[in-house]
């Protein structure tokens, strides 16, 4: 078997158990687990759109939770303060993160390194306290709460909406599905190699005719559009926007599940968010201090396996495919 | 084709190129050359707008390449292959030949490189980094001639390559050479500049000093040995 086919077969396992989740989870532990998944995959997106910027592009950017809380407040404000319905709250809340990242990437994507990554954590930072100050219309330290408006209504009486727990889970999954569609088609177009040569090689990049500075910034764009959808998501989710999704540690929170599960792999931020809820779910109410072993799950990573889980799986079905009929597929690695 | 006027560049506050001037003609190929550290990589960086250029002017077809982005060099039709190949080693074989593309090459073009290269036909989905030097210097050269460049600049490209590859890296560009495309070499190997080149500029402290047909220079020992070091 070949490692394409390999890769095949556990994105459509992850796809079988997605679709299988809300019937399946309940059977084996307690249902609220069905919910736990729901947030993982939300919280994936948010680590993907640093795995786009850190894996892709070599961007480290510690501001992502700006454009999430964004796509919070676009939804919560849409909502609660403009009388949108869903779908207009929803293409709000995203055009709202979209158009923030294209603002703040004017001006971080001049710089590289430790200064991008001052300055996401410094953008973060103005708009988190600018939420925080800004009560009439963010809650402020309260945040927003707002009532599910339906998705959709049919006739007097039949709406259908994320109050249903099954078509929320449902929603989110399609969408958050839709979304890594969406990266695995732009990161196998044109526009996804310029990102890797970029990320390999900026001065031969631009040798090459490729410019860079535009193509950093579109980077940043795609990855606020990702993180304005989690965003926007969340909200729905918990029916109220805060700021405090926006502070920086969050951003931080999401650039370990990235290099957790393996920066530079498409579903890599899935394994590591996954990997890492279920260890505060598990861990946080018996044991307090439970960030000390995230910690060190992160030293060991970062050390032993800088690729992540996600470099560890394609080393190990790459070592075993080139063991057994000599195939070795290198270039697996940016495909999925 | 391509004239450079008294150009300047400076490193920080180390002044490197004193007033370097050249002229490459449509179709020709022209050697540049002198010993280490005399400028000649500089003088290429600065056609390329890596390194930029102080003072002079650089006019490429009636560009003024020290006036636009290095980005927007490449497009002008200048194809250039850096010293180390350059090329991109976690991109696959046919990646690298398509990255300077916005779109999907046409499967002629990719024809038309394999044709001339086809060891990179076998190893087109091998990643760059583990191809051979002299594979690698064949995918810099192929990555360039998919862009269909006027001029193809090539610092030192048979640097650190297995004699047996050196001729084939050798013929490729002469071959490239005769399809029309306009040749600046840098090169240590002064035979391949001579075999390749119709004309050399000598280099010394970061300006030309001097200049002549290849079978002239041939028999000018004495010019050879002042400013290379060596007799052919």
């Amino acid at each position: 078997m070949t490692p394409t086919k390999v890769h095949q077969l556990g994105i459509i396992a992850l796809i079988v158990f997605t679709v299988a989740a809300p019937w399946v989870l309940p059977l084996f532990v307690d249902s609220f687990w069905v919910d736990i998944y729901s947030e993982m995959l939300i919280w994936s997106l948010l680590a993907a759109s640093v795995n786009l910027l850190f894996g892709y592009v070599g961007l480290l950017s510690f501001g992502q939770a700006l454009f999430f809380g964004m796509g919070m407040y676009g939804v919560a404000i849409g909502i609660a303060k403009m009388g949108l319905g869903f779908w207009p709250a929803f293409g709000f809340g995203t055009f709202l993160a979209t158009a923030m990242a294209a603002v703040a990437g004017v001006f971080a994507v001049r710089l590289t390194w430790h200064y991008f990554a001052i300055i996401t954590v410094v953008f973060s930072l103005i708009f988190y306290f600018t939420a925080l100050s800004w009560k009439p219309l963010t809650g402020g330290d309260d945040g927003l709460p707002f009532s599910m408006p339906p998705i959709f209504t049919f006739g007097e009486d039949v709406k259908l909406s994320l109050t249903n727990t099954t078509i929320q889970y449902y929603f989110i999954a399609l969408t958050v599905g839709l979304c890594y569609t969406l990266l695995a088609i732009v990161l196998r177009s044109p526009l996804g190699r310029a990102f890797r040569t970029v990320k390999e090689n900026d001065m031969r990049a631009s040798l090459i005719g490729l410019n860079v500075y535009l193509v950093r910034l579109t980077a940043f764009i795609c990855a606020g559009f990702i993180a304005g959808v989690a965003g926007s998501l969340f909200a729905f989710f918990g029916r109220y926007a805060s700021a405090s999704y926006m502070f920086y540690h969050v951003s931080g929170e999401a650039v370990v599940w990235a290099i957790i599960g393996g920066v530079g792999t498409l579903l890599g931020p899935v394994v590591g968010t996954s990997l890492l809820i279920i260890l505060r779910e598990e861990l946080s109410h018996v044991w307090e201090h439970y960030l000390l072993l995230v910690g060190s799950i992160v030293i060991i990573v970062v050390i032993f396996a800088p690729r992540g889980l996600g470099g560890l799986w394609h080393g190990l079905v790459n070592r075993l495919a080139s063991r057994n009929d000599g195939t070795l597929d290198s270039s697996e690695e940016t495909k999925l | 084709m391509l004239e450079l006027s008294n150009v300047q560049a400076h490193y920080g506050k180390v002044h490197v190129l004193h007033g370097c001037s050249l002229k490459v003609n449509d179709g020709e190929a022209i050697g540049l050359l002198g010993r280490n550290g005399v400028g000649k990589t500089t003088a290429l960086k600065t056609i390329m707008g890596l390194v930029p250029a102080t003072a002079g002017n650089i006019a490429f077809n009636g560009t003024h390449l020290n006036k636009i982005p290095a980005h927007k060099i490449a497009g002008e039709g200048i194809g250039y292959v850096p010293q180390g190949r350059g090329i991109f080693p976690s991109l696959s074989v046919k990646e690298n030949l398509e990255i300077g593309l916005a779109k999907a090459p046409e499967a002629e073009t990719l024809e038309h490189v394999f044709a001339r290269f086809p060891r990179l036909k076998e190893r087109a989905g091998q990643s760059g980094g583990t191809l051979s030097g002299g594979e690698q210097q064949m995918l810099a050269i192929a990555r360039c001639l998919i862009l269909k460049p006027k001029l193809l600049i090539l610092d030192e490209p048979t640097e650190g390559i297995m004699p047996i590859l050196v001729q084939d890296i050798r013929k490729e560009i002469a071959a490239v050479n005769k399809t029309g495309v306009s040749i600046l070499l840098v090169e240590q190997n002064i035979k391949t500049a001579l075999k390749l080149c119709s004309r050399i500029y000598l280099m010394e402290k970061g300006a030309i000093v001097h200049e002549a047909a290849t079978d002239e220079l041939q028999e000018d020992k004495e010019t050879l040995y002042r400013y290379l070091g060596v007799s052919v």
